[in-house]
């Protein structure tokens, strides 16, 4: 890959994001950290999707973070709210996963 | 103008997280502009320095760098204070400066409301990358960016703390009743 096209790549988008969130998270609100993460989720859900790894729960997961992450601006109670819904669902895809033994 | 409809562009301005694929017009950004350089400072420092940023490629980058910039604005000002010109405020020089910048870039942003435009004040960013990316030099610090572009939508605005809390009368304790 040249140099020039990296800052296209979602990968790389992706990993920019974690760096500087992780230097960020030092100085700001600590609940600016799950805020980083959730965010991060959703790229990264947004990636699998581009490399048909998501199906239809994690899209959902996706969009429910893109509509409801910047509560934590307003309202504290319903982001961590939506961060237990958000293990919830991811727990239920854990659970209702079959795996031949 | 009325008095009312100055608080009605106060109270109206909203922090825009998404927007619309939408070429800000060159005079909208310079009336934006030159609101912020009408901001009062302390000791008339103005302390300030703007990058304006409209290079798609150089929005592209700072968006990688900063964790607090949602959306794709059409253009970004990186908001910088410069230490050549705090610093003639002696010792508080840096702490009024900072809030120099802030009433300068609250003007810029009721001026891109007045205009249709919206905005959002970001202070989420790396301030070594965005310095790196940008060049500045080793004066410019880079405190606030705002993020400028038409909105996707207006979002709703959170609740504020009422006057008869943030508000006391001839000293702490006689809440404001008016």
């Amino acid at each position: 890959m040249v140099m020039e096209s990296i800052i296209e790549d979602e990968h790389f988008k992706l990993l920019t994001f974690l760096i500087v969130s992780a230097r960020g998270c030092v100085d700001e609100p600590s609940l600016y950290g799950p805020l980083r993460l959730i965010d991060a989720a959703e790229r990264l859900i947004g990636l699998m999707d581009k490399m048909g790894k998501a199906d239809k729960r994690l899209i959902e997961i996706m969009e429910t973070i893109r509509e409801r992450k910047f509560s934590v601006m307003s309202n504290e109670a319903e982001f961590i709210k939506l961060l237990d819904e958000l293990v919830l669902r991811i727990s239920r895809i854990i659970k209702e996963t079959q795996l031949t033994r | 103008m009325e008095p009312r409809e100055l608080l009605g562009i106060i109270k109206g301005r909203r922090s825009v997280r998404r927007f619309l694929e939408k070429r800000i017009p060159d005079e909208c950004l310079k009336l934006i502009m030159e609101a912020g350089i009408w901001a009062p400072s302390g000791s008339n420092i103005q302390p300030w320095q703007f990058i304006l940023v409209r290079d798609p490629i150089l929005i592209k980058k700072i968006k990688l760098i900063s964790p607090g910039l949602f959306g794709n604005p059409d253009a970004l000002i990186v908001a910088c204070v410069d230490k050549n010109r705090y610093e003639k405020a002696g010792k508080i020089g840096y702490t009024l400066s900072l809030m120099d910048i802030s009433m300068a870039t609250q003007n810029m942003m009721l001026m891109a409301y007045s205009l249709g435009i919206g905005s959002c004040p970001i202070a989420s960013f790396n301030k070594l990358a965005v310095s790196e990316i940008l060049e500045l030099p080793d004066s410019f610090e880079p405190v606030l960016m705002i993020s400028l572009g038409y909105p996707e939508e207006w979002p709703r605005p959170p609740e504020r703390r009422p006057l008869s809390e943030v508000v006391y009368v001839d000293g702490y304790g006689k809440h404001y009743r008016g």
